[in-house]
């Protein structure tokens, strides 16, 4: 066929314009924005007043910011180790053959279709209501007054609350990554471990976890995004404004941009974007060595 | 050869058909007799009910059309400041006067000639009326209405149950309140998570004014003896019992709604929107009353500037309109304000969202926030919100949950002065 390139750059143009018009350019706008000061996120660039690196500086200088740095750390790797990990049993129990398949699958999944909002306000306003909430009651009535006691919304469990709260709704989701990856292994291979005489742990252990590894890595990366983009959640467990122990960088971007509560306060939109830019380098690093540590390639099945 | 022109010319009208779609949305004003307007209000609340009813009363008596948009509280907060830099058409719109005045100022059309043209004044607000122009730089920029006061609210049936005569002005008679309504078996006060930094604000206000308040938390003075005192006023309050036991994990609205409203309390500082946001839950026998902040002893303090503050100084404040420099409509938006916060409607924005009418000839207020009256009339002097305790962003975080701790007693005073002082390091 003959190749015509007026056509070729004719059919691409649109898509071509499209991406740089939407991503690329956006992205360079944010990353020039860093090194300025700037008050409205659409002021012109002729406000824009340079900085230098200062934004970064007075980013790694702020203990509050620190402080959401540190609460998205362990969101991530707490959050990760129970969500990942339980929602890998759901999946494995779900794909075990189980009667009800469908349905429980379902159920689990269920949480992720209910709006943020009414989760949150379900957990904060019912669940870890200390008067009359589901915990307290529950637990109560089965005799662990300790656990029933836990004051779960003050400072100092808010963070355990709101984790708990967050992966309660995060388990659905890579549970259906884990069911796919787990679906695409030959029953061939389970059989054939059977007739050897392999029991359903090993089966899992020899057969399931290896040929997950790629699977594995989807979910971390899927988890390392949306754990990045943690707001909505944030925002829900601390009323107006933020608190330190809810705090995430989203959050604190949030405030930079678009001023903190009912108090006008300073803004600064450069500042926000380098929280930007610092946050898509982590995603970077992270997938990076998810990639460097778990090479998937040496496997074919 | 015929394919190839019929290709170009499918590719050409696809990028002009995307491209006009990108560009329109914009300019809608080409008949010139369209007011466009943005409102923070939701369709669906009362105020966004009163405010169309109000707009389609005024398209029917002027002809102007107007184009009314319910943004919403966050949708104007972010929304609003991109749209006008690109140019949309946006005449009128509204917002709490800070924000109007402080973020969006280079927006706004200067409102004198147009307020002495329609002799505004004469039965607006006038503490309001100053509170803008202070606002807006010493002119103004823009016109207030459905006012508001920050005060203790609080459940009269209880204070009657009690023995409680007279509301306290002082902190002693304050203390002497709180000693009876324990004694009676009520609990006090209680405090949601979302005004906690209210109480903060306003016990150091009374203290330092709000200048002070603000130094205190831009420049990290928490070594001041003020502070400390104020710690141990709040300390003497948890360690007494005066807070309700939930007051270290209530999440908003719990506090207002279930003990509140619910009359496990008596007592709660918040806004003159209170009684309208807890109307179903505290029925309609709940009998509401309201008393400013208590004037505090005097006490020692080292901030430049710092002035003690009474119970003529208050948080009030109100939304605003404000309408945009570039309006072509300046004149028709200014009649639609005057529409709305003037007369028949601004009775009606009050009635309807158990507000306080911006204009002084309706005199009646609707009978649930009638008891903010003596407050509001009382107020000379005007806090900003919190009183300036949220003024430092990356404090406000460590403020709210250090003194949340300290009202439900799990911290003391010197440990709150010591979380501070780190914090601001």
């Amino acid at each position: 066929m003959k190749k015509n390139k007026g056509m070729i750059v004719l059919f691409l143009a649109p898509a071509v314009l499209f991406f740089l018009v939407i991503f690329v350019y956006p992205i360079l706008r944010t990353a020039l924005m860093t090194f300025f000061k700037i008050e409205g996120v659409t002021d012109a660039i002729g406000l824009w007043q340079f900085v230098g690196l200062e934004n970064y500086i007075k980013l790694l200088n702020t203990s509050l910011f620190r402080t959401a740095m540190a609460n998205l750390g362990k969101i991530w790797l707490m959050g990760g180790a129970i969500v990942l990990s339980l929602s890998l049993l759901f999946g494995v129990i779900i794909t075990s053959g189980i009667r009800f398949k469908k349905f429980f699958r379902a159920v689990i999944y269920l949480p992720n279709i209910v709006s943020a909002v009414a989760l949150a306000t379900m957990w904060l306003q019912y669940v870890y209501n200390p008067q009359y909430g589901l915990f307290k009651t529950f637990f109560s009535a089965i005799g662990l007054d300790a656990i029933a006691n836990i004051p779960w919304t003050d400072g100092d469990h808010k963070f355990m609350a709101l984790l708990i709260a967050y992966c309660f709704g995060m388990v659905g989701y890579h549970m259906l990554i884990w069911t796919s990856g787990i679906e695409r292994i030959s029953p061939d291979y389970y059989e054939a471990a059977y007739i050897d005489g392999a029991h359903k742990i090993h089966q899992f252990r020899y057969i399931t976890l290896p040929l997950l590894k790629g699977v594995f890595k989807t979910n971390v990366t899927m988890w390392s995004v949306s754990c990045v983009g943690f707001f909505v959640w944030s925002q829900l467990f601390s009323t107006v404004t933020a608190e330190t122990s809810t705090i995430t960088p989203m959050v604190y971007m949030y405030m930079q941009m678009f001023g903190a509560g009912n108090t006008m306060t300073e803004r600064n939109a450069g500042l926000a974007a380098a929280i930007g830019v610092v946050l898509s380098i982590c995603v970077v690093i992270v997938f990076t060595l998810s990639n460097v540590l778990l090479k998937d390639d040496d496997l074919e099945f | 050869m015929k394919k190839r022109i019929f290709s170009i010319l499918l590719c050409a009208t696809m990028i002009v058909s995307m491209l006009t779609a990108c560009g329109g949305g914009g300019g809608n004003n080409e008949s010139g007799k369209k007011l466009v307007y943005w409102s923070m209000w939701e369709a669906t609340e009362p105020q966004g009910q009163a405010i169309a009813e109000a707009v389609e009363a005024y398209e029917k008596a002027t002809g102007v059309e107007v184009d009314l948009q319910f943004k919403g509280r966050t949708g104007i907060r972010e929304g609003l400041q991109p749209a006008l830099d690109s140019n949309t058409v946006i005449d009128l719109f509204d917002e709490d006067i800070d924000r109007v005045n402080g973020a969006w100022g280079k927006y706004l059309m200067d409102l004198e000639t147009l307020a002495k043209e329609a002799d505004y004044e004469k039965t607006a607000n006038a503490g309001l009326m100053a509170a803008c122009r202070e606002a807006g730089g010493g002119t103004l920029k823009s016109i207030p209405y459905q006012p508001n006061v920050f005060g203790f609210f609080y459940n009269v049936k209880l204070f009657e149950q009690a023995g409680i005569k007279e509301v306290p002005k002082t902190w002693d008679e304050f203390l002497t309140v709180c000693e009876k309504l324990k004694a009676a078996g009520i609990t006090p006060m209680t405090m949601d998570d979302a005004y906690a930094t209210c109480v903060i604000g306003y016990h150091l206000g009374r203290y330092v004014g709000e200048a002070g308040v603000t130094k205190i938390v831009k420049e990290g003075l928490w070594d001041d003896p003020a502070v400390l005192q104020m710690a141990k006023d709040i300390e003497e309050l948890a360690s007494k019992g005066y807070f309700s036991k939930n007051v270290g994990t209530n999440v908003w609205p719990n506090g207002q709604n279930v003990e509140l409203a619910g009359g496990q309390v008596a007592m709660y500082l918040n806004g003159s929107w209170l009684p309208n946001e807890v109307k179903a839950t505290a029925g309609p026998d709940f009998k509401w009353g309201c008393f400013a902040y208590p004037a505090l002893n005097a006490c020692e303090t080292n901030i430049e500037g710092a002035k003690a503050t009474g119970t003529e100084a208050n948080n009030f404040g109100a939304q605003v309109y404000a309408i945009n420099k570039d309006s072509k409509m300046a004149k028709e938006a200014f009649e639609l304000i005057e529409y709305i916060t003037k007369g028949e409607y601004d009775a009606k924005l009050a009635e309807m969202s158990i507000g306080i009418p911006a204009d002084t000839t309706n005199t009646e207020w609707p009978e649930l926030v009638s008891c903010a009256k003596p407050v509001i009339e009382g107020s000379t002097t005007r806090f900003t919100w919190a009183v300036g305790v949220e003024s430092n962003a990356d404090m406000t975080p460590v403020i709210k949950e250090n003194f949340i701790k300290l009202m439900a007693g799990t911290l003391d005073a010197e440990g709150f002065v010591k979380a501070m002082q780190e914090a601001s390091k």
